[in-house]
């Protein structure tokens, strides 16, 4: 029997004049076949995965039309939880799918739910923990993990019942290369174990060699399914024109080793001076006994007009980095140089401005205009035309009068870098800014750093993303590397 | 209690009482509001309050609490009038107030801080609470840290921005201030709560019949001598014996 069977799967979210999510959808998943969903955001693969999972219509409410039979149930009709051993999902956001402070009472969550009794738990979690390689991460606090080592944890989750289905929705959004590729070996495990895997997804190299084949969907519908031999034969201009992330990730990783290898442009001949400058910097949290975190930076500077992308894997610090560059944080020794004096936190705060990843923090208000205007008066006529340039140079103006919660996640990055050009800041820091994003958009948040450097700011980009490092970056610093 | 199968995550609560322990002492303090109890109670109840406190290793905040209570008890004790400041009255009135409040909230943060939430989970199920009330609470459990973080993300995001964060912000622009942490707070909570619906019900949550648990909890000798030494002198106070 098949993991998946839908036939002229249909769905629409919510009301009936909505565009349809799905539209005539048929694949099948064979019992430890690994099928890949991908196309651009918004093209139905996300839904698919609801829909096979039992989340839709169940949960994320809507219409259905056509026959879904997941492991032999119909997904669209049994309650989800008949689904629960014979389905597992992994979700995006590292930070939000876990029940539990602690790991092994998140891997015997599902057991617990099933009504297994304390021996049989303890049993199954040491097995799942065991073969997924998290043996060393049980009992620990879910607070103090890396968004990596969360996410393997989830894979386990995933498997503790004993699934004949897995269902991942863009697990690797959020994590580094060394993440992605523990995540792969998860993969194989499973489907050595005869477990099928279906998963949505933008990144797509990491499932070179693992996925048996490929379905591309485009506006609720499956234009073309390929199996894995063709579609990797497939060009890199042919997989871009479809939308698509690479397939082949050895350029951009060697393009960004040739970006990291650029010298910084000094005070030198050209004339550029730099911006921001750190001598003998060392960065952490906690103070005196309670030090949790420190680690020493290589000297760095930042010019006007320049993009440059800070990489390493995590736990290097490129986080508490940024936040000390910004003035959030204070650094533990050494100093930091604005225009060549000593700049305290106060100053960095000043002159700096860090689009968070989750950038709904950052929006207060219920107008973009009002969002961009918060510290200045409404009546004054410079501030007002400012606001007007700085909305017509983000593309924004049509959106002028929206509320900010009602745009996209580009709309609102830029509403964010919007707010940074208002209060005049010179150093735009960007905390990866392309997780979970299309070909498209990614490119998009490209040509808007390109734009934000064309304007005379700093740019400084905190990225896993290569094809980002690559394609607009002009030089790279990894924090990695540097630490050797 | 440790036994084999829950020594490791029992390590840090095998120090603490039972939660079906703490959430008495939690009903005990709020009777104390409704009985209104004498000051000597009063104070012997916080110090009974704090001991658990203090065997689960969280001196800091037994002492913040400590604290607290002498401070706020000391300015109750004022005589305004005999300092010839009758403005005072209300500063007393407040300490009062605040001092009758303070056994809930201490025995709240014991609760809440010392107990994971598989251990309150399942101290829920033995009570046979039905599970249409289990599951809101272990969700808002969950909610707390998150939002913890989420406060902490906004207040950056102000400071980025040049919004004033500090307390004299707060006195100045209260409402302003409160908009401006409240809606970001509100639009992630939205986000993280349908995160986490997602998560629980793809991993049956919601499912009917016996939910168990790996966490396995007891009453001791500890719990309930601690469940009589707290009931003692507020049945003593209310008897009127005290």
């Amino acid at each position: 029997m098949d993991a998946v069977d839908a036939r002229n799967v249909s769905f629409r979210y919510g009301q009936a004049d909505d565009a349809p999510a799905l539209e005539s959808v048929s694949l099948g998943v064979a019992p430890g076949e690994c099928v890949v969903l991908c196309g651009a955001s918004g093209c139905g693969k996300t839904t698919f995965t609801r829909v096979v999972n039992g989340l839709a219509p169940s949960f994320f409410r809507g219409t259905l039309s056509g026959d879904v039979l997941t492991c032999g149930l119909d997904a669209a009709r049994v309650p989800i939880d008949r689904l629960t051993p014979l389905v597992g999902s992994v979700f995006q956001n590292p930070k939000t799918q876990y029940f539990n402070a602690n790991t092994t009472d998140e891997l015997a969550f599902p057991c617990e739910n099933m009504g297994m009794d304390a021996a049989e738990i303890n049993r199954r979690v040491a097995d799942a923990a065991g073969r997924f390689g998290v043996t060393d991460l049980l009992d620990r606090g879910i607070f103090r993990l890396s968004g990596g080592q969360k996410q393997r944890v989830a894979m386990a989750a995933a498997v503790v019942l004993g699934p004949r289905l897995v269902v991942l929705d863009e697990p690797t959004g959020n994590l580094d290369a060394q993440a992605i590729d523990a995540m792969r070996d998860l993969v194989v495990r499973m489907k050595a174990d005869g477990v099928s895997v279906l998963v949505a997804e933008h990144r797509l190299a990491w499932l070179n060699g693992v996925a048996d084949r490929y379905a591309v969907f485009d506006a609720g519908r499956i234009v073309r399914e390929y199996p894995a031999d063709e579609f990797l034969a497939l060009s890199p201009d042919h997989v871009a024109a479809m939308g698509l992330r690479t397939l082949d990730p050895e350029p951009c990783r060697r393009a960004v080793a040739r970006l990291a290898a650029v010298p910084a442009e000094g005070d030198g001949p050209d004339g550029r001076t730099a911006l921001l400058r750190t001598r003998d910097l060392v960065v952490g949290h906690g103070r005196g006994r309670r030090r949790a975190f420190s680690r020493t930076v290589p000297d760095l500077s930042l010019a006007r007009g320049e993009i440059v992308g800070l990489m390493g894997r995590n736990g290097t610090g490129k986080t508490t980095l940024v936040r000390t560059l910004t003035g959030l944080a204070g650094p533990l020794s050494g100093r930091i140089e604005l225009d060549g004096r000593t700049a305290r936190p106060r100053d960095l705060m000043r002159a700096g401005f860090m689009v968070m990843q989750d950038v709904n923090y950052q929006l207060f208000s219920d107008s973009v205009r009002e969002e961009l205007m918060i510290g200045s008066d409404a009546d004054d006529a410079d501030a007002c035309a400012r606001c007007d340039r700085v909305l017509a140079d983000l593309d924004l103006p049509r959106l002028a009068d929206r509320h900010p919660m009602s745009l996209s996640g580009g709309q609102k990055q830029r509403v964010a870098i919007g707010s940074a050009l208002m209060c005049g800041k010179d150093l735009i820091v960007l905390d990866e800014p392309t997780s979970g994003l299309d070909r498209f958009h990614m490119e998009q948040v490209g040509r808007l750093l390109r734009r934000l450097a064309q304007r005379g700011r700093a740019v400084l980009v905190v990225t896993h993303d290569e094809e980002l490092a690559a394609g607009w970056c002009d030089r790279v610093i990894d924090l990695e590397a540097a630490r050797g | 209690m440790r036994t084999a199968a829950t020594a490791p995550t029992s390590r840090r609560d095998g120090r603490s009482l039972d939660p079906r322990a703490k959430l008495y002492l939690l009903l005990l303090a709020n009777l104390m509001l409704f009985f209104h109890v004498g000051l000597a109670t009063q104070a012997t109840m916080i110090a009974l309050f704090l001991a658990p406190m203090l065997v689960a290793g969280r001196v800091r905040m037994a002492a913040r609490f400590a604290v607290l209570y002498a401070a706020m008890t000391a300015l109750g004790l004022l005589d305004p009038d005999a300092l010839g400041v009758p403005q005072l009255h209300v500063v007393s009135a407040l300490a009062v107030g605040a001092s009758m409040m303070l056994p809930c909230f201490a025995t709240g943060a014991y609760a809440f801080t010392t107990t994971s939430a598989s251990a309150f989970v399942c101290a829920m199920r033995r009570m046979r609470v039905p599970e249409a009330v289990v599951v809101p609470c272990v969700v808002i459990i969950r909610f707390f840290p998150t939002i913890l973080e989420d406060y902490r993300r906004i207040r950056e995001a102000m400071a980025l921005r040049g919004i004033a964060t500090g307390a004299f912000a707060w006195v100045r622009h209260p409402a302003r201030s409160l908009e401006y942490v409240v809606v970001p707070l509100l639009m992630n909570a939205t986000n993280v709560a349908q995160d986490l619906s997602v998560a629980a019900l793809t991993k049956g949550l919601g499912r009917d019949g016996v939910h168990t648990s790996r966490t396995t909890i007891r009453m001791r000798a500890a719990d309930w001598l601690a469940m009589a030494a707290c009931t003692l002198p507020l049945a003593l106070d209310a008897a009127g014996v005290i």
